[in-house]
């Protein structure tokens, strides 16, 4: 999933703590602890001491940042979860968010806190905007579900206000704009504005956060304001909102934000929540805010997913230095996530917790003891022995893409407007040399025959290969096929060479056949057969039409041959 | 003597046969029957064995006409000419000027003074007053043996040596020579060679003449072994240190030999065989993967969608329903599921298959036996820019592993079986990892003989949300392998389209280090 940008001075001290000092890490130590969060060390600038981790976990945004990586580290370290007071109940509130009603319809939750204490360094503001922009970007997917904006707090006078204008009745200077515009002409020529702008178009009143004095803080998910919401080097008084369309969505991100903040030294304050309508927290509430739930989970369950008696202590002990909230009753855990988290969906997920809070080096590898018979399909099977019998034919085996071009599969073949030219084909094409799957197999040989002039002849090639049949009677609209694709090319190829080839092909495979006439656009007249057997057409052969040769360029004779090998499955 | 080219067995037997004096090339030319250049060839290639050697070099002079002394033959030679002119000027009272001879008898200035100036000499002309040529009525010599000599020589050249001492002095006067080239007769050199054997060469001819020369043939062929008559030819020797002639083989493509192997390795483990399709719905590619609908990797920038058509008309219940309620809320997985609405619509979209595990999902659902393996090879697509390391479509190796006793210690163990099966490494190590549809998840790393560390796989237990809407009740192992990059190092080969080559050539000479 995400790749992150970090200075490893600052890895180093968020794993040291606020209080400590920090201690150079080697880069192989680190490697070890980043099996921790999934991460892999993609990079290293010594010079500028960067560091690129890629993060696996695409349900764990809270690891996606510089502070995520460290915390995880650090509760290992220390062997228990990070005390977060903010987290609890909070009889103090910086201020009130007041949510208007008829938000539920367009963007219906926020989130805020304040963030003081905390000076803004260089480092530390590179990765609040690169937190920001992967959350919105890949857990909010692309500020659909969830954006995020960062404030200076003290020119902000509580309440908030998280209410719908007309387009044309607000104006504010947006972040990297000079004017004052209204939404509208936000949506029309901010560059933020553009990209972002379909998540609330087609509505005629937009979302805006104000202040009591009526001061835009944001109009969310596109821009903050100028003024209010640019956060600066040397700041230390922040605002922190979440808007989306996902309640705990929005809450887990403002958490994560929390928890970042706090962690880099920042005294958090909540805000209260005012919803015109009820939702699952109520009507009113304070953010940040411990939304999980404990659950219950027998330590046998653990204990055979597995497969090594750890004992309850040990299963204790690795959750809470995983960051769980732990508590053992008997031969069952009440186990608890902490508040930046909201990934567990089920036993399987502290299993694994478990595991890598361990070390997957602590469980040794067992082999599974059950017998079972291994063999191939018996299309695979009847696959392998035409594929034999070619070689021994002295064919060369092909191995071709089965994505392509209309234009090679069809018009290159004279099959445009045929019955043959039907194929199956993609919508979000990305480049039109791959745009639709191939319905037979010459024009795979076809092109390495163009490719190959100047290998010697003769040159005999198969391909044993699977097409895709568009067909309205099955459920996906085709019919895969496991298909024989025979080529031969050199001065003097004709029918009968690959006639003879078909013919001890079928005698081995104790198929008979009869050829009846086709009339084959590919083909030369007169000299192209249906393949019959048992009353079934399996396929075809002939000359290959001197304009398809033209059309590939190709400057000696072809003779071609097509075979169904499900359909010799079916005969037996 | 295995050697001996038969040419050369001729001209040392017939040196052996020769009783007198030894023979020049002429000589041998007769006692042999071969034709000049045949001969010419064979004795440098004796001389150069030194099986033979030069007796003695002789010069001859050999005298014969040039094509001036052709024309000279059919219209007389100025001299001739000049001195007939004189005698009929003579006859008939008439002056005879140089001049008129130039004019009348078309004759070079040169050729006339020169044929007067003999003429003089010999006195059968005058000059008289007035620049006048009058014949004495005397013979001339020199015109005589001139006429003598082009009668002679017509036939032929002639050895010099055997001209008359007289007509020798003409014929030497009017040779071609340097600076002059119009002269009636050419003096040529010519050096006879005479042969004799050397001891070495008698050797070889004695071994000759004793064991016959068997004629030599280069093919055997059926004529020969019917008559029996290969026993009198003898097969000439081939240079066995040259390079073959190149052939073409038929045979498989490396890359398919290479995956020929690993469907090998996998059925020796016990593994069973499954397909699937090219084209599969989002339900089978995804939904039964507990892939969220709103998962980014479902992304029209991640999966190809088919254009027509579309949808497909149904999913199969149960699974619809079961998948839908796990999706939602957990529903028999003792999950909280993804909490959002699932859409059906969705489900049914059809795409370009992007991952093998939509043939395991698939089995699981058809009623895959318990305990189980199974593995498939499945062409799979991505939307992917195609590159030196990706392709458009490529195969995938991934299975599932059913059974009472699959936990996440027989998942290592199984993985290690992998590796050291599949890619006889030595050393494994096992990284946390994420798959949507695994809990917990492995990626497995080898060592690598020549790569070093390398991600051979990734693998995990099947989430329960997989299995029981599937109606498995057994823990499951999903595995895949990555083995692409393993057999571009196998084949010697940097860029995975190569993989896929349209170069018959280099098909045909790509070879595989397995």
């Amino acid at each position: 999933m995400p790749t992150i940008s970090l200075q490893r001075d600052d890895l180093e001290a968020l794993i040291a703590g606020p209080d400590e000092k920090p201690d150079r890490i080697p880069l192989d130590q680190l490697e070890d602890w980043l099996m921790l969060v999934k991460g892999e060390l993609k990079g290293h600038n010594p010079e500028t001491g960067e560091l690129r981790i890629e993060l696996q976990d695409s349900n764990r945004p809270d690891l996606w940042c510089c502070e995520g990586i460290a915390r995880q580290i650090r509760i290992k370290q220390r062997g228990a979860a990070i005390p977060y007071p903010f987290f609890k109940k909070q009889k103090h509130v910086f201020g009130k968010l007041v949510v208007a009603p008829g938000m539920d319809k367009i963007r219906p939750y926020v989130a805020a806190c304040a963030a003081v204490g905390y000076h803004v360094t260089a480092a530390g503001l590179t990765q609040l905007i690169q937190t920001q922009e992967k959350l919105a970007d890949i857990f909010g997917r692309k500020r659909r579900s969830v954006s995020i904006g960062l404030y200076r707090l003290a020119p902000i006078v509580f309440p908030v206000s998280y209410d719908l204008v007309k387009p044309d009745d607000v104006r504010f200077a947006p972040l990297g704009m000079e004017t004052v515009m209204t939404l509208r002409e936000i949506l029309m020529v901010h560059p933020k504005g553009v990209e972002y702008g379909a998540i609330v178009g087609g509505h005629d009143r937009l979302p805006v956060l104000r202040d009591a004095k009526g001061q835009v803080l944001s109009f969310p998910p596109i821009i903050n304001s100028r003024e209010i919401g640019e956060v600066r080097v040397g700041d230390h008084e922040l605002f922190v909102e979440v808007t989306g369309t996902d309640l705990p969505m929005v809450a887990l991100t403002l958490n994560i934000f929390a928890a970042n903040l706090a962690d880099r030294g920042a005294v958090i304050t909540p805000v209260e929540i005012q919803s015109s309508v009820k939702t699952t927290f109520g009507r009113r509430w304070s953010t940040p805010i411990d939304f999980g739930k404990p659950r219950t989970i027998p330590l046998a369950a653990i204990e055979s997913a597995l497969g090594e008696a750890l004992g309850g202590n040990e299963v204790t002990a690795a959750l809470k230095s995983y960051g769980y909230e732990v508590k053992s009753a008997g031969r069952k855990l009440v186990v608890q996530l902490p508040p930046y988290r909201n990934d567990l969906l089920q036993t399987v997920d502290v299993v694994e917790d478990v595991a890598i809070s361990q070390g997957y080096a602590r469980f040794a590898p067992v082999m599974p003891s059950q017998f079972t018979v291994g063999g191939l399909s018996r299309l695979e099977q009847m696959a392998d022995r035409v594929r034999h019998l070619m070689v021994g034919m002295e064919f060369q085996e092909i191995i071709s893409n089965i994505m392509g071009s209309h234009q090679d599969f069809c018009t290159r073949m004279r099959l445009d407007g045929t019955e043959w030219a039907k194929v199956v084909e993609v919508n979000n094409v990305m480049s039109l040399s791959y745009s639709c799957l191939r319905q037979w197999i010459t024009p795979s040989l076809l092109q390495v025959e163009t490719n190959s002039s100047r290998a010697f002849y003769p040159h005999r090639m198969f391909e044993v290969g699977e097409v895709a049949v568009p067909d309205g009677a099955v459920d996906v609209g085709s019919r895969t096929v496991t298909m024989l694709g025979g080529v031969i090319a050199h001065a003097g190829a004709n029918f009968s060479e690959i006639h003879s080839c078909l013919d001890l092909l079928l005698y081995y495979l104790d198929r008979t056949f009869t050829l009846e006439p086709l009339a084959h656009p590919s083909f030369l007249d007169g000299r192209v057969g249906k393949i019959v057997s048992h009353g079934r057409a399996i396929g075809l052969l002939g000359e290959l039409h001197p304009e398809v040769l033209e059309h590939w360029q190709i400057g000696v004779p072809a003779v071609a041959l097509e075979l169904e090998i499900d359909r010799l499955l079916d005969e037996a | 003597m295995d050697n001996l080219h038969p040419l050369e067995s001729k001209v040392l037997l017939a040196l052996s046969r020769q009783s007198d004096s030894p023979p020049t090339l002429d000589q041998l030319a007769e006692s042999t029957g071969l034709e000049p250049s045949q001969l010419s060839m064979a004795v440098e290639w004796l001389l150069a064995k030194s099986l033979i050697a030069v007796h003695a070099e002789t010069v001859a002079h050999l005298a014969s006409l040039t094509p001036i002394g052709e024309l000279y033959f059919e219209k007389y030679s100025p001299i001739e000419r000049v001195l007939s002119a004189a005698r009929e000027a003579s006859q008939t009272g008439k002056r005879l000027t140089i001049q008129d001879l130039q004019a009348k008898e078309e004759l070079e200035p040169s050729d006339v003074s020169k044929a007067v100036g003999s003429l003089k000499k010999e006195g059968a002309v005058l000059i008289v007053q007035g620049g006048c040529i009058e014949s004495t009525g005397r013979n001339s010599p020199t015109a005589e043996s001139m006429r003598a000599l082009l009668q002679e020589l017509r036939n032929g050249q002639r050895e010099l040596q055997t001209v008359a001492e007289p007509l020798r002095n003409v014929l030497q006067q009017h040779a071609v020579k340097r600076g002059n080239a119009r002269e009636p007769f050419r003096i040529d050199e010519r050096v006879t060679r005479s042969f004799l054997l050397t001891p070495d060469g008698q050797g070889v001819a004695q071994c000759l003449s004793r064991d016959g020369v068997a004629e030599e043939v280069s093919q055997l062929t059926p004529e020969l072994l019917k008559e029996g008559a290969w026993r009198n030819k003898r097969f000439r020797k081939y240079t066995i240190s040259l390079r073959a002639p190149r052939i073409a083989a038929g045979k498989r493509h490396p890359y398919r030999e290479f995956l020929d192997l690993v469907k090998l390795k996998l059925v020796s483990m016990g593994f069973q065989e499954m397909r699937g399709t090219l084209v599969e719905t989002e339900f089978w590619n995804m939904d039964a993967l507990f892939m969220p609908q709103f998962h980014p990797a479902r992304d029209i920038h991640d999966v190809y969608f088919v254009s027509e058509p579309t949808h497909a008309p149904t999913i199969a219940e149960p699974y619809l329903t079961r998948v839908t309620q796990v999706h939602e809320k957990g529903t028999g997985a003792g999950s909280t599921g993804w909490g959002y609405t699932f859409d059906a619509e969705r489900a049914k979209r059809l795409v370009l298959r992007s991952q093998g595990t939509a043939v395991s999902a698939r089995t699981l659902a058809g009623g895959a036996s318990v305990p189980g393996k199974y593995f498939s090879i499945a062409r799979c697509f991505r939307y992917d820019q195609v590159d030196a390391t990706h392709a458009t479509d490529f195969f995938q190796v991934e299975g599932i592993v059913l059974g009472a006793d699959i936990n996440f210690r027989t998942l290592l163990g199984l993985l290690n079986l992998f590796a050291r099966e599949v890619a006889q490494a030595k050393e494994v190590k096992f990284l946390p990892a994420y798959f949507p549809f695994t809990e917990p998840s492995v990626e497995m790393h080898v060592r690598h003989p020549k790569l070093g560390w390398m991600e051979l796989g990734g693998a995990g237990l099947f989430r329960p949300e997989v299995t029981t809407p599937l109606g498995v009740a057994v823990p499951v192992i999903a595995w895949g392998l990555g083995l692409d990059r393993m057999a571009m190092v196998a084949l010697g080969i940097h860029d995975i389209r190569d993989l896929f080559s349209a170069d018959l050539d280099f098909i045909r000479t790509m070879r595989g280090s397995f």
